[in-house]
């Protein structure tokens, strides 16, 4: 599908923009260009969602940059559907889980040293942040998180998230569903809706 | 409806797309006239809101643009990366095909197995070779054959040559064997020694220097029951030209007696005594033999004379006489060739 977008310097030239599913297939095919060309296109969406998603801010850049390499080998699965945004969250968001496995294991090995610390941590901040939005988010746990996030800030429907992580709808249902209660209760207890 | 709506659970079920169809029509109208449903759906909203009005990271274009070309040059190099690898490496099994027929070259290049006898067969020479564990047996049916053994790397390795009228076990390390028309004609040890065992004939041991070749047929005029076997120097390998009517046994010779001595006393004794073994008279036999060790103790046919006074003894009858002549032997001679069979009739 061929879209004509008459805005900007485009509208002079009368430039045809090429869909998402044309620029995927250009890509399966191992053209470079359509690498830059999806990369313009979807690079801030998805650089937002996973600044969101991940609580480090470090790991944004690789996970965008490991993203479209992915995106890149898997090109010849895309269904062909009018945006590629979903897909493109969905690969994001299996890697976000996959690291998060990885870190999970070793986090584990070190929360389990620093147990007998935790409770001379100064709690001055935690109480400051609380009523904060990005402070709740971070609370809940990644999958949770994740889900969340796929739903509210890409605005894809239970069926596209269940598809995109790979697990079933009624997981995703419960998921949203313990997501907004603790979001909910966090803000709550400081103040807000 | 007031607060604590028992439907107020249906707010997130429409929102999440659970509740479909008439239900949802259903709760819609609902939702117009319950405040506490409204309020629910409100905060649910406002809760998303919140999330969405988030502040997005802010993007640096110079960085972005970095991003971008890192990207690039990533996937460009996969892209390489995987072409290179799919290519076919054909010439990758060349050195792999020479180094395998270096292998192969250098193991058929390599010496036989460590104790393995050295033959050398002479062109006319007709032999098998047959290995069992430690026993190697090389059967000659015709011609000449130069073989040398290392004992040293294999102790317990033992060589027997089957010869058409008998056998030859090796004791040492190097000799030559001929045979022609199923006799042996001539064995001559280089290093070390042999044992020639020849049907109807007393066992030889043949020490390094020493050469065998048998006496020709008995004829008329020559008693038939005399000893056919002569020994001669190595040296004298060309045909014997006076034939000794009874068995010589010599000491091996300096290189420069290149002619066979005539026989000294010890060997007249033992040739006597042999004809005698011979002859059947036994009891002479075994006198003249025990006479022998006696008298050269030193000799090279010393445990030869003890062994074959046993032998006489023995087909005399004298078991008594058998027994102590096989500890004599025993006492004489601890690692005797025989010691076997002389610790078998001793008991």
């Amino acid at each position: 599908m061929i879209v004509r977008r008459t805005t900007g310097r485009a509208a002079a030239r009368d430039v045809p923009i090429a869909s998402d599913a044309e620029i995927v297939r250009r890509l399966a095919s191992g053209e470079l260009g359509a690498l830059g060309e999806l990369y313009d296109r979807y690079h801030e969406p998805l650089r937002r969602f996973l600044a969101r998603a991940t609580s480090d801010a470090e790991d944004v850049d690789d996970l965008v940059h490991a993203t479209f390499l992915a995106a890149a080998k898997l090109a010849a699965r895309f269904d062909g559907r009018a945006s590629c945004r979903p897909w493109l969250t969905g690969i994001a968001a299996q890697l976000l889980r996959r690291r998060g496995r990885a870190l999970g294991r070793f986090f584990a090995v070190l929360t389990s040293f620093q147990r007998s610390r935790a409770a001379h941590v100064d709690p001055r901040p935690a109480r400051e942040a609380r009523g904060d939005v990005v402070r709740a988010l971070a609370q809940l746990s990644e999958t949770k998180r994740i889900t969340f996030l796929m739903a509210t800030l890409e605005g894809l429907s239970c069926e596209e998230i269940a598809a995109a992580l790979q697990i079933p709808i009624g997981t995703v249902w419960t998921r949203l569903h313990a997501a907004r209660r603790e979001l909910r209760l966090a803000l709550v207890e400081d103040g807000e809706p | 409806m007031t607060r604590g709506c028992p439907r107020r659970f249906e707010v997130a079920a429409v929102s999440d797309g659970r509740v479909l169809g008439i239900e949802r029509e259903n709760f819609q109208r609902h939702l117009t006239g319950c405040l506490d449903c409204s309020h629910e759906a409100r905060a649910l909203g406002a809760l998303d809101a919140a999330v969405r009005a988030l502040p997005a990271p802010a993007v640096n274009v110079l960085h972005a643009r970095r991003e971008r070309t890192r990207l690039l040059a990533a996937f460009d190099r996969e892209l390489v990366t995987t072409e290179r690898h799919s290519k076919p490496m054909h010439w990758l099994w060349a050195p792999a095909i020479v180094a395998l027929l270096l292998l192969w070259q250098l193991r058929s290049a390599s010496p036989e197995p460590v104790g393995k006898p050295l033959v050398h067969a002479s062109s006319s020479a007709v032999w098998t070779m047959r290995t069992q564990g430690q026993l190697d047996q090389l059967r000659l049916e015709r011609g000449s054959l130069s073989i040398q053994i290392d004992h040293s790397r294999a102790i317990t390795r033992r060589l027997i040559v089957l010869l058409p009228d008998g056998e030859l076990e090796d004791i040492g390390t190097k000799f030559t064997v001929s045979v022609e028309n199923a006799r042996t004609t001539h064995v001559a040890v280089q290093e070390g020694s042999v044992e020639l065992r020849v049907r109807g004939r007393p066992a030889v041991i043949l020490a390094a220097g020493e050469t065998w070749i048998p006496a020709p047929p008995p004829t008329a005029a020559s008693c038939a029951t005399k000893p056919v076997t002569a020994i001669k120097p190595v040296t004298a390998v060309e045909p014997v030209p006076t034939i000794e009517p009874a068995p010589t046994i010599e000491p091996a010779p300096a290189r420069s007696r290149a002619r066979l001595r005539p026989a000294t006393t010890s060997a007249r004794t033992f040739r006597d005594a042999v004809a005698l073994l011979q002859a059947g008279d036994n009891t002479a036999a075994a006198r003249a033999f025990a006479s022998f060790a006696a008298n050269y103790p030193r000799d090279l046919r010393a445990e030869d004379a003890a062994y074959l006074r046993v032998i006489a003894l023995q087909r005399k009858g004298d078991e008594v006489g058998m027994k102590h002549a096989a500890r004599v032997y025993l006492q004489r001679h601890p690692a005797g060739f025989r010691r076997a069979e002389m610790e078998s009739a001793s008991r």
